[in-house]
Protein backbone atom coordinates (compact mmCIF):
# COMPACT_ATOMS: atom_id res chain seq x y z
CA UNK A 1 0.00 0.00 0.00
CA UNK A 2 0.78 3.66 -0.61
CA UNK A 3 1.47 5.47 2.68
CA UNK A 4 -1.49 8.00 0.58
CA UNK A 5 -3.55 5.12 0.72
CA UNK A 6 -3.08 4.65 4.63
CA UNK A 7 -3.85 8.47 4.98
CA UNK A 8 -6.92 8.20 3.08
CA UNK A 9 -8.10 5.67 5.32
CA UNK A 10 -7.37 7.55 8.37
CA UNK A 11 -9.28 10.39 6.87
CA UNK A 12 -12.28 8.76 7.46
CA UNK A 13 -11.69 9.20 11.02
CA UNK A 14 -14.65 10.99 13.35
CA UNK A 15 -13.07 14.34 15.05
CA UNK A 16 -15.25 17.02 16.49
CA UNK A 17 -15.14 20.04 15.40
CA UNK A 18 -16.85 23.79 15.71
CA UNK A 19 -18.52 25.25 13.09
CA UNK A 20 -18.82 29.04 12.84
CA UNK A 21 -21.53 28.39 10.12
CA UNK A 22 -25.02 26.81 9.76
CA UNK A 23 -25.90 23.84 7.37
CA UNK A 24 -28.96 21.42 7.77
CA UNK A 25 -27.84 17.84 7.80
CA UNK A 26 -25.87 16.28 4.90
CA UNK A 27 -26.85 12.97 3.68
CA UNK A 28 -23.86 11.12 2.26
CA UNK A 29 -23.32 7.14 1.30
CA UNK A 30 -21.34 7.22 4.63
CA UNK A 31 -23.91 8.14 6.45
CA UNK A 32 -25.85 11.78 7.75
CA UNK A 33 -23.19 14.39 9.01
CA UNK A 34 -24.51 17.30 11.02
CA UNK A 35 -26.75 19.75 11.41
CA UNK A 36 -23.88 22.05 11.69
CA UNK A 37 -24.78 24.89 14.19
CA UNK A 38 -22.40 28.00 14.79
CA UNK A 39 -20.57 27.50 18.17
CA UNK A 40 -22.35 23.85 19.09
CA UNK A 41 -19.41 20.80 18.53
CA UNK A 42 -20.55 18.57 16.11
CA UNK A 43 -18.63 15.06 14.81
CA UNK A 44 -17.26 14.75 11.48
CA UNK A 45 -14.55 12.90 9.83
CA UNK A 46 -11.48 14.05 9.29
CA UNK A 47 -11.30 15.20 5.67
CA UNK A 48 -14.10 17.10 5.48
CA UNK A 49 -13.00 18.91 9.05
CA UNK A 50 -9.94 19.81 7.09
CA UNK A 51 -11.69 21.10 4.14
CA UNK A 52 -14.23 23.77 6.64
CA UNK A 53 -10.64 24.13 8.33
CA UNK A 54 -8.97 24.80 5.03
CA UNK A 55 -11.83 27.84 4.27
CA UNK A 56 -12.03 29.01 7.82
CA UNK A 57 -15.27 27.08 8.69
CA UNK A 58 -14.65 25.56 11.80
CA UNK A 59 -12.44 25.40 14.77
CA UNK A 60 -11.09 21.48 15.22
CA UNK A 61 -10.86 20.10 18.55
CA UNK A 62 -8.31 18.04 18.70
CA UNK A 63 -8.64 14.74 19.53
CA UNK A 64 -8.46 13.56 23.26
CA UNK A 65 -5.43 11.66 23.31
CA UNK A 66 -3.24 14.76 21.36
CA UNK A 67 -2.20 15.98 24.80
CA UNK A 68 0.97 16.44 26.02
CA UNK A 69 0.66 15.14 29.64
CA UNK A 70 -0.78 11.71 27.66
CA UNK A 71 1.47 11.15 25.21
CA UNK A 72 4.12 11.87 27.30
CA UNK A 73 2.88 9.02 29.74
CA UNK A 74 2.18 6.88 26.70
CA UNK A 75 5.75 7.23 25.56
CA UNK A 76 7.20 6.67 29.13
CA UNK A 77 5.09 2.87 29.20
CA UNK A 78 6.51 2.25 24.61
CA UNK A 79 9.64 3.05 26.20
CA UNK A 80 9.47 0.68 29.71
CA UNK A 81 7.65 -1.79 27.59
CA UNK A 82 9.44 -5.03 25.62
CA UNK A 83 5.87 -5.82 23.68
CA UNK A 84 3.83 -2.80 21.77
CA UNK A 85 1.25 -0.83 24.35
CA UNK A 86 -1.84 0.12 23.00
CA UNK A 87 -1.31 3.12 20.32
CA UNK A 88 -3.33 6.30 20.86
CA UNK A 89 -5.24 6.03 18.07
CA UNK A 90 -5.16 3.40 15.44
CA UNK A 91 -4.22 5.95 13.17
CA UNK A 92 -1.87 8.26 15.94
CA UNK A 93 0.63 9.40 13.28
CA UNK A 94 -1.65 10.00 10.08
CA UNK A 95 -4.27 11.89 11.97
CA UNK A 96 -1.46 14.03 13.71
CA UNK A 97 -0.08 14.87 10.35
CA UNK A 98 -2.97 15.77 8.91
CA UNK A 99 -4.28 18.11 12.17
CA UNK A 100 -0.60 19.46 12.72
CA UNK A 101 -0.07 20.38 9.10
CA UNK A 102 -3.77 21.90 8.66
CA UNK A 103 -4.87 22.86 12.19
CA UNK A 104 -2.20 23.47 14.48
CA UNK A 105 -3.21 27.21 15.20
CA UNK A 106 -6.04 24.81 17.38
CA UNK A 107 -3.95 22.31 19.27
CA UNK A 108 -2.38 23.51 22.29
CA UNK A 109 1.62 23.27 22.25
CA UNK A 110 1.39 21.78 18.77
CA UNK A 111 5.21 21.69 18.88
CA UNK A 112 5.62 19.43 21.81
CA UNK A 113 2.85 17.29 20.12
CA UNK A 114 4.93 16.68 16.86
CA UNK A 115 8.03 15.97 18.65
CA UNK A 116 6.30 13.12 21.69
CA UNK A 117 4.07 11.48 18.19
CA UNK A 118 7.53 10.87 16.59
CA UNK A 119 9.46 9.85 19.57
CA UNK A 120 6.72 7.02 20.09
CA UNK A 121 6.62 6.09 16.76
CA UNK A 122 10.91 5.78 16.95
CA UNK A 123 10.14 3.55 19.61
CA UNK A 124 7.83 1.64 18.25
CA UNK A 125 9.42 1.17 14.98
CA UNK A 126 12.65 0.18 16.55
CA UNK A 127 10.84 -2.58 18.53
CA UNK A 128 9.39 -3.86 15.17
CA UNK A 129 12.52 -4.35 14.27
CA UNK A 130 13.88 -6.34 16.86
CA UNK A 131 11.20 -8.54 17.45
CA UNK A 132 11.47 -8.99 12.93
CA UNK A 133 15.32 -10.52 13.79
CA UNK A 134 14.24 -12.50 16.52
CA UNK A 135 11.31 -13.82 14.49
CA UNK A 136 13.56 -14.80 11.73
CA UNK A 137 16.80 -15.81 13.97
CA UNK A 138 14.50 -18.41 16.28
CA UNK A 139 13.10 -19.28 13.04
CA UNK A 140 8.89 -18.87 14.42
CA UNK A 141 6.59 -20.38 12.28
CA UNK A 142 4.33 -17.55 13.59
CA UNK A 143 3.93 -14.22 15.29
CA UNK A 144 1.41 -11.81 17.41
CA UNK A 145 1.74 -8.38 16.64
CA UNK A 146 -1.23 -6.69 18.62
CA UNK A 147 -1.26 -2.85 18.89
CA UNK A 148 0.34 -2.26 15.99
CA UNK A 149 -1.05 0.35 13.35
CA UNK A 150 -1.89 -0.18 9.75
CA UNK A 151 1.16 2.41 9.14
CA UNK A 152 3.44 0.62 10.90
CA UNK A 153 2.87 -2.70 9.91
CA UNK A 154 2.47 -0.98 6.22
CA UNK A 155 5.82 0.30 5.88
CA UNK A 156 8.26 -3.00 7.15
CA UNK A 157 5.02 -5.08 5.00
CA UNK A 158 6.79 -6.16 1.77
CA UNK A 159 10.68 -5.81 3.40
CA UNK A 160 8.95 -8.94 5.91
CA UNK A 161 7.13 -10.65 3.65
CA UNK A 162 10.07 -10.91 1.01
CA UNK A 163 12.23 -12.41 3.78
CA UNK A 164 10.13 -14.75 5.22
CA UNK A 165 9.31 -16.32 1.67
CA UNK A 166 13.21 -16.28 1.42
CA UNK A 167 13.62 -18.07 5.07
CA UNK A 168 10.86 -20.45 4.37
CA UNK A 169 12.32 -21.64 0.62
CA UNK A 170 15.79 -22.17 2.10
CA UNK A 171 14.36 -24.10 5.02
CA UNK A 172 12.21 -26.36 2.55
CA UNK A 173 16.06 -27.04 1.45
CA UNK A 174 16.41 -29.00 4.20
CA UNK A 175 13.99 -31.59 3.84
CA UNK A 176 14.99 -32.37 0.31
CA UNK A 177 12.36 -34.45 -1.76
CA UNK A 178 9.34 -33.18 -0.38
CA UNK A 179 8.78 -30.53 -3.08
CA UNK A 180 10.75 -32.33 -5.34
CA UNK A 181 9.30 -33.82 -8.48
CA UNK A 182 10.68 -34.34 -11.78
CA UNK A 183 13.01 -31.58 -12.26
CA UNK A 184 11.98 -29.48 -15.59
CA UNK A 185 14.41 -26.53 -15.28
CA UNK A 186 16.51 -26.50 -17.90
CA UNK B 1 3.63 7.42 -10.17
CA UNK B 2 6.67 5.74 -7.74
CA UNK B 3 4.80 2.44 -8.04
CA UNK B 4 6.35 0.17 -10.93
CA UNK B 5 3.44 -0.67 -13.39
CA UNK B 6 6.19 -3.31 -14.44
CA UNK B 7 6.45 -6.12 -12.07
CA UNK B 8 9.29 -8.71 -13.82
CA UNK B 9 8.39 -12.34 -13.02
CA UNK B 10 10.52 -13.33 -10.00
CA UNK B 11 12.88 -15.75 -8.96
CA UNK B 12 12.56 -18.33 -7.45
CA UNK B 13 14.99 -18.87 -4.48
CA UNK B 14 14.89 -22.02 -3.44
CA UNK B 15 15.34 -25.76 -5.36
CA UNK B 16 13.13 -24.74 -7.50
CA UNK B 17 13.14 -22.12 -10.39
CA UNK B 18 10.39 -19.88 -11.73
CA UNK B 19 10.55 -20.55 -15.80
CA UNK B 20 10.03 -17.20 -17.11
CA UNK B 21 12.37 -15.47 -14.66
CA UNK B 22 15.21 -13.97 -15.95
CA UNK B 23 16.92 -13.97 -12.77
CA UNK B 24 16.42 -17.72 -12.56
CA UNK B 25 17.48 -18.08 -16.24
CA UNK B 26 21.27 -16.37 -15.47
CA UNK B 27 21.76 -17.99 -12.51
CA UNK B 28 21.59 -21.20 -13.81
CA UNK B 29 23.55 -19.90 -16.45
CA UNK B 30 26.48 -19.85 -13.60
CA UNK B 31 29.34 -22.43 -14.61
CA UNK B 32 30.36 -25.70 -12.32
CA UNK B 33 33.37 -27.59 -12.54
CA UNK B 34 31.99 -31.10 -13.38
CA UNK B 35 34.01 -34.50 -14.87
CA UNK B 36 32.59 -36.17 -17.72
CA UNK B 37 31.51 -40.08 -16.58
CA UNK B 38 31.10 -41.41 -20.11
CA UNK B 39 31.98 -40.42 -23.73
CA UNK B 40 29.74 -37.77 -25.40
CA UNK B 41 30.60 -38.49 -29.33
CA UNK B 42 30.88 -36.02 -32.13
CA UNK B 43 31.07 -32.88 -29.09
CA UNK B 44 34.73 -32.31 -28.93
CA UNK B 45 34.25 -28.90 -30.43
CA UNK B 46 32.39 -27.64 -27.14
CA UNK B 47 36.10 -28.53 -25.17
CA UNK B 48 38.60 -26.10 -26.70
CA UNK B 49 41.09 -28.15 -24.86
CA UNK B 50 41.58 -30.96 -26.90
CA UNK B 51 41.14 -31.74 -30.84
CA UNK B 52 39.19 -35.03 -30.60
CA UNK B 53 35.75 -35.15 -31.81
CA UNK B 54 34.31 -36.72 -29.29
CA UNK B 55 34.38 -35.36 -25.59
CA UNK B 56 35.72 -38.26 -24.10
CA UNK B 57 35.37 -39.73 -20.82
CA UNK B 58 36.94 -38.37 -17.51
CA UNK B 59 37.27 -34.71 -19.00
CA UNK B 60 37.16 -31.94 -16.27
CA UNK B 61 35.32 -29.13 -17.85
CA UNK B 62 32.77 -26.25 -16.89
CA UNK B 63 29.02 -26.81 -17.95
CA UNK B 64 26.24 -24.41 -16.69
CA UNK B 65 23.95 -25.48 -14.12
CA UNK B 66 21.42 -26.14 -16.59
CA UNK B 67 22.73 -28.47 -18.57
CA UNK B 68 24.39 -30.15 -15.34
CA UNK B 69 21.04 -30.72 -14.09
CA UNK B 70 19.47 -31.57 -17.54
CA UNK B 71 22.40 -34.37 -17.95
CA UNK B 72 22.59 -35.27 -14.21
CA UNK B 73 21.28 -38.61 -13.28
CA UNK B 74 21.34 -40.49 -9.97
CA UNK B 75 21.00 -44.10 -11.99
CA UNK B 76 23.51 -43.99 -14.22
CA UNK B 77 26.93 -42.05 -13.79
CA UNK B 78 26.63 -39.30 -16.84
CA UNK B 79 28.42 -36.42 -14.91
CA UNK B 80 29.82 -35.84 -11.51
CA UNK B 81 29.74 -32.74 -10.45
CA UNK B 82 32.37 -30.55 -8.07
CA UNK B 83 31.19 -28.19 -5.27
CA UNK B 84 32.11 -24.72 -6.12
CA UNK B 85 34.66 -23.86 -3.03
CA UNK B 86 32.35 -21.13 -1.29
CA UNK B 87 30.41 -24.56 -0.42
CA UNK B 88 32.47 -26.80 0.79
CA UNK B 89 33.11 -27.99 4.72
CA UNK B 90 36.55 -24.96 4.44
CA UNK B 91 34.11 -22.30 3.86
CA UNK B 92 31.29 -23.52 5.20
CA UNK B 93 33.05 -23.44 8.73
CA UNK B 94 33.76 -19.83 8.08
CA UNK B 95 30.77 -19.10 7.41
CA UNK B 96 29.36 -20.36 10.34
CA UNK B 97 31.74 -18.59 12.69
CA UNK B 98 30.87 -15.38 11.09
CA UNK B 99 28.22 -14.60 8.66
CA UNK B 100 28.75 -11.21 8.70
CA UNK B 101 32.40 -10.88 7.44
CA UNK B 102 31.86 -12.82 4.21
CA UNK B 103 31.65 -10.45 1.05
CA UNK B 104 29.25 -12.39 -0.68
CA UNK B 105 28.63 -10.59 -3.34
CA UNK B 106 32.33 -11.74 -4.44
CA UNK B 107 31.64 -15.02 -3.35
CA UNK B 108 28.33 -14.84 -5.26
CA UNK B 109 26.68 -13.45 -6.42
CA UNK B 110 24.12 -16.26 -6.16
CA UNK B 111 25.32 -17.58 -3.15
CA UNK B 112 21.63 -18.74 -1.73
CA UNK B 113 20.79 -19.10 -5.65
CA UNK B 114 23.21 -21.42 -6.31
CA UNK B 115 23.59 -22.89 -3.31
CA UNK B 116 20.18 -24.14 -3.26
CA UNK B 117 20.49 -25.43 -7.06
CA UNK B 118 23.51 -27.96 -5.83
CA UNK B 119 21.22 -29.71 -3.38
CA UNK B 120 19.93 -31.34 -7.04
CA UNK B 121 22.97 -33.22 -6.89
CA UNK B 122 23.50 -36.06 -4.57
CA UNK B 123 25.98 -35.69 -1.89
CA UNK B 124 26.31 -36.39 1.52
CA UNK B 125 27.35 -33.26 2.07
CA UNK B 126 23.28 -31.82 0.91
CA UNK B 127 22.17 -31.65 4.82
CA UNK B 128 25.13 -29.29 6.14
CA UNK B 129 24.99 -27.02 2.54
CA UNK B 130 21.67 -26.61 3.78
CA UNK B 131 21.97 -25.94 6.92
CA UNK B 132 24.76 -23.04 6.60
CA UNK B 133 22.47 -21.05 3.71
CA UNK B 134 19.67 -20.99 6.04
CA UNK B 135 22.15 -20.18 9.09
CA UNK B 136 24.23 -17.55 7.00
CA UNK B 137 20.80 -16.28 5.62
CA UNK B 138 19.51 -15.64 9.61
CA UNK B 139 23.10 -14.84 10.72
CA UNK B 140 22.89 -11.79 8.03
CA UNK B 141 19.54 -10.58 8.34
CA UNK B 142 19.59 -7.98 11.14
CA UNK B 143 22.26 -6.17 9.25
CA UNK B 144 20.52 -6.53 5.71
CA UNK B 145 17.66 -4.97 7.46
CA UNK B 146 19.21 -2.69 9.38
CA UNK B 147 21.11 -1.19 6.75
CA UNK B 148 18.06 -1.02 4.23
CA UNK B 149 16.17 1.17 7.09
CA UNK B 150 18.46 3.52 7.86
CA UNK B 151 20.12 4.37 4.81
CA UNK B 152 17.59 7.00 3.07
CA UNK B 153 19.15 9.47 1.58
CA UNK B 154 22.48 8.53 2.29
CA UNK B 155 25.25 6.56 -0.37
CA UNK B 156 24.12 3.13 -0.13
CA UNK B 157 26.80 1.66 -2.34
CA UNK B 158 29.46 0.60 0.46
CA UNK B 159 26.07 -1.33 2.36
CA UNK B 160 24.96 -2.98 -0.68
CA UNK B 161 28.32 -4.00 -2.16
CA UNK B 162 28.75 -6.75 0.31
CA UNK B 163 25.30 -8.24 -0.38
CA UNK B 164 24.43 -11.45 -2.20
CA UNK B 165 21.65 -11.07 -4.84
CA UNK B 166 18.60 -11.94 -2.62
CA UNK B 167 20.38 -10.10 -0.04
CA UNK B 168 20.11 -6.77 -2.31
CA UNK B 169 16.61 -7.38 -3.62
CA UNK B 170 15.45 -7.55 -0.17
CA UNK B 171 17.41 -4.30 0.39
CA UNK B 172 15.60 -2.66 -2.06
CA UNK B 173 12.14 -3.85 -0.91
CA UNK B 174 13.19 -2.29 2.82
CA UNK B 175 14.28 0.67 1.63
CA UNK B 176 11.68 1.58 -1.04
CA UNK B 177 8.80 1.26 2.45
CA UNK B 178 10.86 3.59 4.23
CA UNK B 179 11.37 6.00 1.49
CA UNK B 180 7.18 6.03 0.64
CA UNK B 181 6.56 6.87 4.27
CA UNK B 182 9.39 9.47 4.40
CA UNK B 183 8.15 10.88 1.88
CA UNK B 184 4.53 10.65 2.61
CA UNK B 185 6.04 12.41 6.61
CA UNK B 186 7.38 15.36 4.12
CA UNK B 187 3.92 15.67 2.51
CA UNK B 188 5.22 14.43 -1.04
CA UNK B 189 3.04 11.63 -1.34
CA UNK B 190 0.26 13.18 -2.49
CA UNK B 191 2.09 15.12 -5.07
CA UNK B 192 1.74 13.30 -8.95
CA UNK B 193 4.48 12.79 -10.74
CA UNK B 194 5.72 11.94 -14.22
CA UNK B 195 6.87 8.15 -14.61
CA UNK B 196 10.24 7.04 -13.90
CA UNK B 197 9.82 4.92 -17.09
CA UNK B 198 9.03 7.88 -19.12
CA UNK B 199 11.85 10.33 -17.35
CA UNK B 200 14.22 7.40 -18.31
CA UNK B 201 13.20 6.97 -22.02
CA UNK B 202 13.68 10.92 -22.47
CA UNK B 203 17.52 10.35 -20.99
CA UNK B 204 18.25 7.60 -23.40
CA UNK B 205 17.37 8.96 -26.57
CA UNK B 206 19.32 12.26 -25.09
CA UNK B 207 22.13 10.23 -25.03
CA UNK B 208 21.34 8.59 -28.33
CA UNK B 209 21.25 11.66 -30.25
CA UNK B 210 24.66 12.91 -28.37
CA UNK B 211 26.95 9.88 -28.15
CA UNK C 1 28.69 -23.43 -25.98
CA UNK C 2 25.39 -23.41 -27.06
CA UNK C 3 22.77 -21.15 -26.06
CA UNK C 4 24.88 -18.30 -25.52
CA UNK C 5 23.21 -15.87 -27.98
CA UNK C 6 19.72 -17.13 -26.33
CA UNK C 7 21.25 -16.05 -23.00
CA UNK C 8 22.80 -12.24 -24.80
CA UNK C 9 18.86 -12.04 -25.14
CA UNK C 10 17.93 -12.58 -21.76
CA UNK C 11 20.88 -9.91 -20.43
CA UNK C 12 19.75 -7.33 -22.71
CA UNK C 13 15.95 -7.16 -21.23
CA UNK C 14 18.04 -7.48 -17.71
CA UNK C 15 20.49 -5.07 -17.99
CA UNK C 16 16.97 -2.94 -18.70
CA UNK C 17 15.31 -3.68 -15.16
CA UNK C 18 13.55 -0.12 -14.80
CA UNK C 19 10.89 -1.79 -17.28
CA UNK C 20 12.26 -0.14 -20.33
CA UNK C 21 11.33 -1.58 -23.52
CA UNK C 22 14.85 -2.38 -25.93
CA UNK C 23 14.59 -2.54 -29.56
CA UNK C 24 12.89 -5.98 -30.57
CA UNK C 25 16.18 -8.50 -31.51
CA UNK C 26 15.00 -9.74 -34.34
CA UNK C 27 18.52 -10.68 -35.44
CA UNK C 28 19.28 -12.44 -31.70
CA UNK C 29 16.01 -14.07 -32.37
CA UNK C 30 17.20 -15.69 -35.68
CA UNK C 31 20.46 -16.76 -34.57
CA UNK C 32 19.15 -18.63 -31.84
CA UNK C 33 16.45 -20.63 -33.77
CA UNK C 34 18.87 -21.25 -35.93
CA UNK C 35 20.85 -23.18 -33.43
CA UNK C 36 18.06 -24.57 -32.71
CA UNK C 37 17.35 -26.12 -36.32
CA UNK C 38 20.85 -27.57 -36.44
CA UNK C 39 20.41 -28.91 -33.04
CA UNK C 40 17.67 -30.71 -34.15
CA UNK C 41 18.78 -31.56 -37.38
CA UNK C 42 22.12 -33.35 -35.33
CA UNK C 43 19.75 -35.08 -33.16
CA UNK C 44 17.62 -36.68 -36.08
CA UNK C 45 20.41 -38.02 -37.75
CA UNK C 46 21.80 -39.58 -34.52
CA UNK C 47 18.59 -40.83 -33.52
CA UNK C 48 18.30 -42.75 -36.10
CA UNK C 49 21.86 -44.11 -36.34
CA UNK C 50 21.20 -44.80 -32.89
CA UNK C 51 18.30 -47.00 -33.69
CA UNK C 52 19.34 -48.42 -36.91
CA UNK C 53 22.99 -49.23 -36.46
CA UNK C 54 22.23 -49.88 -32.74
CA UNK C 55 24.71 -47.50 -31.58
CA UNK C 56 23.87 -46.90 -28.15
CA UNK C 57 26.97 -44.87 -27.28
CA UNK C 58 25.32 -41.60 -29.18
CA UNK C 59 22.89 -41.52 -26.29
CA UNK C 60 24.85 -38.86 -23.88
CA UNK C 61 24.83 -36.75 -26.86
CA UNK C 62 21.76 -36.79 -28.08
CA UNK C 63 20.66 -35.96 -24.66
CA UNK C 64 22.62 -32.87 -24.24
CA UNK C 65 21.59 -31.32 -27.78
CA UNK C 66 18.23 -31.57 -26.47
CA UNK C 67 18.82 -30.30 -23.06
CA UNK C 68 20.19 -27.25 -25.49
CA UNK C 69 17.10 -26.94 -26.97
CA UNK C 70 15.05 -26.84 -23.90
CA UNK C 71 17.10 -24.51 -22.79
CA UNK C 72 16.67 -22.29 -25.89
CA UNK C 73 12.65 -22.77 -25.95
CA UNK C 74 12.77 -21.39 -21.99
CA UNK C 75 15.34 -18.10 -22.99
CA UNK C 76 12.90 -17.58 -26.22
CA UNK C 77 9.58 -17.63 -24.27
CA UNK C 78 10.58 -15.89 -21.30
CA UNK C 79 12.19 -13.17 -23.58
CA UNK C 80 8.84 -12.79 -25.56
CA UNK C 81 7.08 -13.24 -22.32
CA UNK C 82 8.93 -10.73 -20.15
CA UNK C 83 8.87 -7.73 -23.43
CA UNK C 84 4.87 -8.44 -22.82
CA UNK C 85 4.79 -7.37 -19.71
CA UNK C 86 7.07 -4.66 -19.77
CA UNK C 87 4.35 -3.59 -23.04
CA UNK C 88 1.36 -3.56 -20.68
CA UNK C 89 3.27 -1.73 -18.07
CA UNK C 90 3.35 0.99 -20.60
CA UNK C 91 -0.69 1.34 -21.48
CA UNK C 92 -0.17 2.81 -17.71
CA UNK C 93 2.62 4.31 -17.12
CA UNK C 94 1.90 6.72 -21.04
CA UNK C 95 -1.78 5.99 -21.92
CA UNK C 96 -3.19 4.54 -25.09
CA UNK C 97 -1.25 6.30 -27.39
CA UNK C 98 1.94 5.36 -27.23
CA UNK C 99 5.08 7.71 -28.40
CA UNK C 100 6.48 6.99 -31.88
CA UNK C 101 10.28 6.23 -30.50
CA UNK C 102 8.87 3.42 -28.00
CA UNK C 103 6.32 2.38 -30.66
CA UNK C 104 9.68 1.35 -32.81
CA UNK C 105 11.03 -0.91 -30.18
CA UNK C 106 8.02 -3.05 -31.01
CA UNK C 107 7.76 -6.18 -33.64
CA UNK C 108 4.64 -6.09 -35.55
CA UNK C 109 2.82 -8.85 -33.57
CA UNK C 110 3.96 -6.74 -30.24
CA UNK C 111 1.87 -3.84 -31.50
CA UNK C 112 -1.17 -6.12 -32.32
CA UNK C 113 -1.33 -7.25 -28.65
CA UNK C 114 -0.84 -3.90 -27.48
CA UNK C 115 -3.68 -2.61 -29.22
CA UNK C 116 -5.86 -5.84 -28.16
CA UNK C 117 -4.47 -5.08 -24.42
CA UNK C 118 -5.31 -1.52 -25.34
CA UNK C 119 -9.23 -2.90 -26.36
CA UNK C 120 -9.65 -5.33 -23.76
CA UNK C 121 -9.03 -2.73 -21.01
CA UNK C 122 -11.03 0.13 -22.53
CA UNK C 123 -14.11 -2.53 -22.71
CA UNK C 124 -13.66 -3.65 -18.98
CA UNK C 125 -13.30 -0.03 -17.99
CA UNK C 126 -16.46 0.54 -20.18
CA UNK C 127 -18.45 -2.04 -18.38
CA UNK C 128 -18.09 -0.75 -14.83
CA UNK C 129 -20.16 1.93 -12.25
CA UNK C 130 -23.05 0.16 -14.06
CA UNK C 131 -22.53 1.60 -17.98
CA UNK C 132 -21.35 5.13 -17.01
CA UNK C 133 -17.83 3.35 -16.95
CA UNK C 134 -14.64 4.40 -14.88
CA UNK C 135 -11.61 5.56 -15.89
CA UNK C 136 -9.14 2.37 -13.65
CA UNK C 137 -5.74 4.27 -14.96
CA UNK C 138 -6.93 7.51 -13.13
CA UNK C 139 -6.35 8.39 -9.26
CA UNK C 140 -3.54 6.21 -8.64
CA UNK C 141 -3.32 7.72 -5.54
CA UNK C 142 -6.25 9.34 -3.77
CA UNK C 143 -6.97 12.48 -4.73
CA UNK C 144 -7.04 15.44 -2.27
CA UNK C 145 -8.74 17.46 -4.49
CA UNK C 146 -10.89 18.01 -7.68
CA UNK C 147 -8.67 20.80 -9.14
CA UNK C 148 -5.10 21.15 -8.71
CA UNK C 149 -2.37 23.91 -9.90
CA UNK C 150 -0.06 22.44 -12.87
CA UNK C 151 3.04 24.16 -14.84
CA UNK C 152 3.76 23.80 -17.92
CA UNK C 153 7.01 22.04 -18.89
CA UNK C 154 6.54 21.88 -22.73
CA UNK C 155 4.53 23.00 -25.31
CA UNK C 156 1.99 21.25 -25.74
CA UNK C 157 -0.57 22.80 -27.80
CA UNK C 158 -4.02 23.18 -27.30
CA UNK C 159 -6.32 21.30 -24.47
CA UNK C 160 -9.87 21.17 -24.14
CA UNK C 161 -11.30 20.87 -20.75
CA UNK C 162 -15.12 19.49 -19.69
CA UNK C 163 -16.98 22.67 -19.88
CA UNK C 164 -15.32 23.08 -23.67
CA UNK C 165 -13.29 25.91 -22.81
CA UNK C 166 -9.96 25.24 -24.51
CA UNK C 167 -6.65 26.60 -23.34
CA UNK C 168 -3.10 27.00 -24.27
CA UNK C 169 -0.66 24.53 -22.76
CA UNK C 170 2.90 27.05 -23.53
CA UNK C 171 5.58 26.37 -21.70
CA UNK C 172 6.37 27.45 -18.27
CA UNK C 173 2.41 28.76 -18.31
CA UNK C 174 0.90 28.16 -14.95
CA UNK C 175 -3.33 26.54 -14.81
CA UNK C 176 -5.83 25.52 -12.53
CA UNK C 177 -7.03 22.45 -13.93
CA UNK C 178 -9.63 19.19 -13.27
CA UNK C 179 -7.26 16.82 -11.36
CA UNK C 180 -8.45 13.69 -13.65
CA UNK C 181 -7.83 15.70 -16.86
CA UNK C 182 -4.04 16.77 -15.83
CA UNK C 183 -2.75 12.91 -14.29
CA UNK C 184 -1.43 11.41 -17.78
CA UNK C 185 0.51 14.85 -18.63
CA UNK C 186 1.59 14.41 -15.62
CA UNK C 187 2.96 11.42 -15.39
CA UNK C 188 4.48 11.84 -19.37
CA UNK C 189 6.03 15.05 -18.21
CA UNK C 190 3.97 17.15 -20.04
CA UNK C 191 2.22 18.61 -16.99
CA UNK C 192 4.18 19.30 -13.37
CA UNK C 193 1.72 19.38 -10.12
CA UNK C 194 2.57 22.82 -8.31
CA UNK C 195 2.33 22.20 -4.52
CA UNK C 196 1.68 25.20 -2.97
Amino acid sequence: MDPSEVEFLAEKEMVKIIPNFSLDKIYLIGGDLGPFNPGLPVEAPVWLALNFKQRQKCRIVPPEWMDVEKLEEMRDLERKEDTFTPAPSPYYMELSKLLLNHASDNIPKADEIRTLVKDIWDTRIAKLRLSADSFISQQEAHAKLDNLTLMEINTVRAFLLDSLNCMFKLRSNLRPGSSKGQSLDY
Amino acid sequence: MDAQSYLPVQPGVGMEENFFSLDDILLSHERLPVRTECTFPRLGFLEKSSDSPDIPEGTKMELPVWLSKGLYERKRRVLSVELPKVYREGWRTVFTADPNVVDLHKMGPYYYGLGSQMLHFESPENPDIAQTLLQTFIGRFRRTMDSSQNAYNEDTSALVERLDCLEKTLFRSGQSGLNGFQSWEKGRASTLTASSLVLNYRKRKINDVQP
Amino acid sequence: MFCEKAVELIRELHRMSDGQLPAFNEDGLRQVLQEMEALYEQNQSDVNEAKAAGRSELIPSIKLRHCCLLRNQRCITAYLYDRLLRIRALRWEYGSVLPANVRFHMNAEELQWFGQYKKSLACFMRSLGAGEGLDITQDMKPPKSLYIEVRCLKDHGEFEIDDGTVILLKKNSQHFLPRWKCEQLIRQGVLEHVVS
